[in-house]
């Protein structure tokens, strides 16, 4: 992992032309070996107690780097990206003679900072950002430093998307999210040439300049000074600056108290200031701009190959009084100049537009000229409280300013006492379409009539009525109902579809159209009311039109909805002729508007109203033929609605049969089955929450060594079972077999495990073939639109088109550049198809308990199974011969021991191996939960009652995922738990993890910040666990706190959750505090409780 | 075209000698105005005072380099005309937003004709005198003083209210009794800002000390989050805005095409042509 670093620095001489440029450090925890200098200090800082001291990339390393995995090209010559590499001089917080590294290098390393630390100026090597430029160097002006905007935006890029093991410091991220913003200052022409006015001894020299006049501007430094690391100026051209110097106070290398570094404000003026030139220097202009400005002061700000001083004082005097006219802002005036545009009842009469004022007190008070102007003088000084004692100099003067912004204004001040002035129907198109944005942009209000607003706007549109062809009609009163049944679409549902020409939503001939489109104004009343149009995509919208005219065109369901969510602006698409359609489209756009499915009878639980919904939505989704996502957040119960749907699909079917009275011995009630994919480590889960709440249904899992590899067999299996459950990796083993069946419906768990097109796993699901999908993810895919993709590839293959159609139509415009119109576009396309509801939903947060308390269930891989198993066999052995103490010691020290063998065998044999989730589906479930709360933003406490676990976790979490970790043991001092738990809550901290063992975690803390609490393994006593949960669920916990408890099947951990479950249930009989009552036991009863059951073996 | 004008009030005001002056003549009268030939060039109030040197012409006896006087004398529009001239002035707010920022309205003959008056000078308006040997009047160096003085005007017409013997100190008292007459006059009086002198080009980087009890946090990730989605400005429909208040040719341009028209073109290109760091 390399942090990237970067910043601002401003050139080390302090001349009056002083630039600077953007430099990119590295840093990193490994040590580079052919670096020895590196190397001595690397030994005596591993040698010593204390932090990890970074490295920085050298030279040649960071020239490899930044070529080799990120794609640098040199700025002059393609290859020579070392020849921009120097040292730069950067004061960093520094201890026992070594740089404290970042806090993004310290959270991946693990180190602990120490409290006290002194400074000192490190020289690191630095790349310099510049491009070369042709234009720029023939202006002898800026360097190519803007360029770091777009190397920002790369890097930033490839960070997000992890295309290189890369961080982002949090200054280099500052300077990106600045950079993009500062845009506006050209974007929004808020700069003008200038003159800067420089005293040299008695006599003085001026200089062009690019000036920045910009309220939005100032604004902007404002907000980012406060934004701004102090990393961001701690970066020096130099060993020590003349300024700190001349204070004789030499920091040469040595430690200082204070830190001396840039002062954020000026840093970030400097900067600009800096960008803008070099912008608008290197902007390539024509020769032919150049003779427009020749002599001018515009070519002198553009073009100085040196910086021209002149000794006549007259240019700059000219200058500054229009520059001082140009900075005066509106806001020194009490009130706002408004204009109101006001359309005629009868097109032939003119466009009036209403001078009026608002006191900015009260903005909402606005009082027309023509009417100030009639008040008599005592109620004129009345206003004159709110409008400002100088009120008509100041209106006059900002009336004519207004006029310069738009001439037409020069009208209405043929007078003493303007009020209005009148237009025709082109000038007040021009208006509209033109003016008012300037006279908003110039601190002016504008009200525009009605109409033209938003919201009462009519445009002319093409409409396209649709209409279902198989639905037979007669039967909407069925469909009300809201029940899926045969009546709705079938699966082959066509839709027919026509357009139709429409302005505001209504019907309108070709001939008016057409005498629309030959209109000589942009504006027209048409039917009454005013509206604008734009006749040339009329014209267009008519040829398209009648082309289509004639063919009656149908198209299926999915198709259709395809069709409608990339229609542009231009047409509306209609239903209203189809019931049918309507409320189907309604339903698959507003998931509010379905009805909540009944509890299904054989349903050995209660669903909660959303999940009722959820199922309501499955149905009525695979009703239609099409295929869904089901991406509720973690906690939320996506496994419960699939077998509720499971039931309810039986249900509907029973009754469909009797209905057609079909004799019960008759009746082929079972469906074809179901084959459900997940991650290897809920596979037993899945079957475990089958059985607690649809035990009726025949569920498999197939796995295993001795698991059925012959398609007979296979065939007679799947006949038997209602239900197929295997893993991601079987399905891809195992691909023949599988494709064998024709599924009523594939289920994808974690869908996100086919986001890899490429993937072996991925090619073999897509082959298989069934009636429904469905895929279930936690993590917000609309957000990775890759994996988004590929979950619709799997879903409904061709409705996001070609993976390389998608990413040019959709992934590079959205994600690289933002594009707004492509993303609202793909929103369309998806969301009928997603249904996600978030735990912060407020409709969520009414239907759930504060707290929700859940068990995840584990198979324990073959390692864990044969540790298991010898670790019982010994057990056995020993226990016939032993006796009293003895036996008690050796029941509580198999307990110990079974129980580590289910977390992870690593920490049974504490042989120092890895720590992996191949080893643990415990581990690698934990892992995916973790990573899919963090990346909603949630934090998280994970329980454990051994250190070993605890270390073994936080190392692995932080390490391997670097997500931001706490780490609360016995051993903690107090003082440390009491800043690791102020840290952890600070609503400033990125979202954390915080492992507690249950013992030290128990009491005295309060942790509320987290809503996701994990017991990694079982203590015997729920009450124990309750207490520990409770660090959570506190006063203060503003939102619903799931538990997630493991439980590995098979193994002791299931049999003694089912004891506790069982005690609960008798009147919460209470069991021991600790795990002694077990000793109780009787050796039969023992055995029977730590056997192992084979079936709950996952490979 | 001439180069000395580029306003209407400008280029009428030329117009007026054009009319009767022959083209040999309004030439080297330009060359005069262009050239190093004018010693000194006075306007007071209604009046024009040049030097200019002649050239050496043994055909008219002349051997060795004269020093010409040229005065140019226009007519004055009486006191109690100009107080009724600007009675309506001050009644338009556009005339007087117009001159405030060194305009002169393109209808202001309009209020001028509603008296009997005009602003701008016709053939009568003005005497022309000088002391070369020529004996047509307008001769070349009276035609030159003309070429100046329009130039003058098309810079100040405010000069043009003083040619027609109406001196600024009148304009302004007779202005103080209406609202924008009192803003004029506080603009035109405003007394320019002296130059302000600045240490360095850009705003210069300053130090700061931090103290040693400055966290780790506020060193590594500053005080105040980052918002979590990346602004993304959008740009302008209309460019220029921000110098379009000062209107057409502010006095820095000396140049004859417009200044707006210019800017407009420029910002559009920086806008436009800077993909790689603006997309």
């Amino acid at each position: 992992m390399k942090i990237l670093h970067g910043s601002w620095i401003p050139d080390a001489h302090a001349n009056f032309v002083q630039t600077g440029a953007f430099y990119l450090w590295v840093e990193t925890a490994q040590h580079s070996p052919d670096a020895p200098a590196n190397k001595e200090t690397s030994r005596s800082a591993s040698n010593k107690k204390g932090f990890r001291a970074p490295h920085y990339l050298a030279k040649a390393d960071l020239a490899a780097f930044l070529t080799e995995e990120l794609g640098f090209q040199g700025a002059s010559s393609k290859k020579d990206v070392g020849a921009d590499i120097g040292v730069r001089f950067f004061e960093l917080p520094t201890a026992q003679q070594q740089p404290l590294p970042s806090l993004e290098l310290a959270r991946y390393l693990e180190t602990d900072l120490p409290e006290a630390f002194e400074w000192r100026r490190w020289p690191i090597d630095c790349y310099r950002i510049h491009r070369f430029n042709s234009q720029a160097k023939a202006n002898g002006t800026g360097a190519g430093v803007s360029a770091f905007v777009a190397q920002l935006k790369e890097l930033h890029f490839i960070a997000q998307y992890q295309l290189a093991e890369v961080q982002l410091g949090a200054d280099l991220l500052f300077w990106h999210h600045y950079a993009q913003a500062f845009k506006q200052v050209i974007l929004k022409d808020h700069y003008i040439p200038s003159l800067r006015y420089r005293k040299v001894k008695k006599t003085f020299e001026t200089y062009p300049h690019w000036e920045i006049i910009s309220e939005a501007y100032e604004d902007l430094i404002g907000r980012y000074t406060e934004y701004m690391p102090l990393v961001c100026t701690a970066g020096f051209a130099q060993q020590a600056d003349a300024a700190v110097l001349a204070k004789g106070k030499s920091s040469k290398g040595r430690p200082q108290k204070e830190a001396c570094l840039h002062e954020k404000e000026s840093l970030l003026r400097h900067c600009s200031e800096c960008l803008l030139h070099d912008v608008v220097t290197g902007t390539p202009l024509p020769q032919s701009f150049y003779k427009q400005i020749e002599g001018s002061l515009i070519y002198s700000c553009l073009k100085s190959t040196h910086w021209t001083t002149s000794t006549e004082l007259s240019l700059y005097k000219q200058w500054r009084p229009w520059r001082d006219r140009i900075a005066r802002t509106q806001s020194a005036v009490p009130f706002y100049l408004c204009f109101q545009l006001h359309s005629p009842a009868d097109p032939d009469e003119d466009w009036e537009i209403i001078f009026k004022v608002a006191p900015k007190q009260h903005p909402s008070l606005r009082i027309s000229l023509a009417d100030y102007w009639q008040l008599k003088p005592h109620q004129q000084m009345a206003l004159k409280l709110q409008l400002g004692e100088s009120f008509e100099q100041d209106l006059l003067l900002a009336l004519g300013d207004a006029a310069r912004i738009y001439p037409p204004m020069w009208a209405g001040l043929e007078t003493d006492e303007p009020a209005s002035i009148f237009l025709d129907v082109d000038a007040a198109f021009d208006f509209l379409n033109e003016a008012a944005w300037i006279l908003e942009d110039s601190g002016c209000k504008v009200i525009v009539p009605g109409w033209w607003t938003p919201q009462g706007r009519r445009r002319a549109k093409l409409k396209l009525k649709a209409s279902s062809r198989s639905g037979d009609r007669e039967d909407a009163s069925d469909r009300s109902k809201g029940e899926p049944s045969k009546s709705y679409f079938s699966f082959e549902t066509l839709v027919d579809y026509q357009y139709e020409l429409s302005i505001g939503g209504e019907p309108v001939s070709e001939q008016e159209w057409q005498q629309l489109v030959e209109a000589q104004t942009p504006l027209v009343q048409f039917r009454g009311q005013w509206m604008e149009l734009d006749q040339a995509k009329m014209q267009e919208m008519m040829d398209f039109w009648r082309q289509h005219r004639q063919d009656n065109p149908e198209v299926s369901l999915l198709d259709f909805m395809q069709m409608t969510a990339q229609q542009g602006d231009d047409v509306e698409v209609d239903f209203s002729r189809d019931r049918t359609l309507l409320t189907m489209m309604d339903r698959l756009t507003d998931t509010s508007a379905l009805v909540p499915v009944q509890n299904p009878k054989k349903f050995e639980g209660q669903l909660r109203d959303y999940q009722k919904r959820g199922v309501s939505w499955l149905s009525y989704l695979e009703g239609l033929g099409l295929n869904g996502c089901l991406a509720d957040d973690m906690g939320l119960g996506k496994t419960v609605q699939v077998i509720a749907r499971l039931l309810q699909e039986e249900e509907l079917q029973a009754e469909d049969l009797k209905k057609k009275e079909i004799p019960e011995e008759e009746r082929m009630t079972a469906l074809p089955p179901t084959l459900l994919i997940a991650p290897t480590s809920v596979v037993g889960n899945w079957h475990r929450e089958l059985q607690k709440f649809a035990p009726h249904l025949k569920a498999t899992v197939h796995h295993g060594s001795d698991r059925i590899k012959d398609k007979k067999a296979f065939k007679a299996l799947c006949k038997r079972n209602d239900l197929l459950i295997t893993s991601f990796s079987l399905a891809r083993r195992d691909a023949d077999l599988i494709d064998s069946i024709f599924w009523h419906r594939i289920v994808l768990d974690e869908a996100q495990n086919i986001k890899n097109p490429k993937a072996a796993q991925t090619k073999a699901i897509l082959k298989l073939s069934a009636r429904h999908r469905l895929a279930l993810t936690g993590t917000p895919i609309e957000n990775r639109l890759l994996d988004l993709w590929s979950i619709f590839n799997f879903l409904n293959p061709g409705y996001l088109g070609k993976e390389s159609q998608f990413r040019k139509n959709f992934e590079l415009p959205i994600q690289r550049n933002n594009d707004r119109q492509q993303s609202v576009v793909l929103k369309k396309l998806v969301e009928p198809f997603i249904l996600r509801r978030v735990k912060t939903d407020e409709s969520i947060i009414k239907d759930l308990p504060s707290k929700v308390e859940q068990k995840l269930y584990c198979n324990l891989t073959k390692e864990q199974a044969s540790l298991y198993e010898a670790t019982v066999r010994d057990v056995e052995k020993q226990l016939a011969t032993a006796d009293g103490i003895q036996r008690k010691g050796l029941i509580l020290a198999t307990l110990m021991k079974l129980k580590q063998i289910c977390n992870h065998p690593a920490q049974f044999l504490q042989d120092g191996s890895d720590f992996t989730t191949e080893r643990s589906h415990k581990l690698s479930r934990l892992s995916d939960m973790v990573s899919e709360a963090i990346a909603d933003g949630d934090s998280l406490l994970v329980f454990t009652q051994f250190k070993e676990i605890g270390d073994s976790l936080e190392k692995y979490l932080h390490q391997t995922f670097h997500y931001n970790t706490y780490y609360l043991h016995g051993g903690t001092s107090r003082k440390k738990r009491d800043q690791m738990m102020a840290e952890f809550q600070d609503p400033e901290t990125d979202p954390s993890i915080f492992i507690l063992s249950l013992k030290a975690g128990g009491v005295g803390i309060t942790l509320t910040k987290a809503n996701h609490v994990f017991h990694f393994d079982r203590w015997w006593n729920p009450a124990v666990e309750d207490q520990a949960t409770d660090r959570a669920f506190r006063i203060g916990q503003k939102k619903n706190v799931f538990v997630h408890k493991f439980v590995s099947v098979g193994t002791l951990e299931e049999r003694i959750d089912q004891m506790i479950e069982d005690k609960k249930k008798l009147a919460g009989a209470i069991v021991g505090a600790d795990e002694s009552w077990l000793t109780e036991l009787d050796n039969d009863a023992f055995k029977r409780l730590i056997a192992l059951n084979k079936s709950a073996i996952m490979d | 075209m001439s180069n000395f004008t580029r306003t209407w009030w400008g280029e009428t005001f030329l117009a007026t000698i054009e009319q009767f002056t022959d083209k040999g003549r309004l030439s080297r009268g330009r060359s005069y105005a262009n050239g190093r030939k004018v010693e000194s060039f006075e306007v007071e109030g209604d009046r024009v005072t040049a030097h200019i040197k002649g050239s050496v012409n043994p055909y008219y006896g002349v051997y060795t380099e004269p020093l010409y006087v040229t005065t140019l004398e226009f007519e004055p529009i009486s006191q109690a005309k100009w107080a009724a001239v600007i009675a309506l002035m001050a009644s338009k707010v556009s005339i007087l937003s117009k001159l405030l920022v060194g305009e002169i309205p393109d209808n202001i003959e309009e209020s001028f004709e509603t008296l009997g008056l005009r602003l701008l000078p016709e053939k009568g308006d003005f005497t022309g005198h000088c002391t070369c040997p020529d004996w047509s009047n307008p001769c070349k160096h009276i035609a030159g003083v003309y070429y100046l003085l329009a130039a003058e005007i098309d810079r100040d017409p405010l000069k043009l209210f003083e040619l027609r013997g109406l001196a600024q100190e009148d304009l302004l008292a007779g202005l103080s009794d209406t609202p924008l007459g009192i803003a004029f006059s506080k603009e035109l009086t405003a007394e320019a800002a002296p130059p302000e002198p600045v240490e360095s080009l850009h705003t210069r980087p300053e130090f700061v000390s931090v103290a040693r009890s400055v966290s780790l946090n506020d060193f590594w990730q500053g005080e105040k989050r980052l918002p979590s989605t990346i602004e993304t400005p959008q740009p302008t429909n209309v460019p220029a805005i921000l110098i379009k208040k000062q209107g057409d040719y502010p006095p820095f341009w000396q140049r004859n095409n417009s200044f707006i028209e210019v800017m407009e073109d420029f910002y559009t290109r920086v806008r436009t042509k800077n993909g790689n760091i603006l997309d």
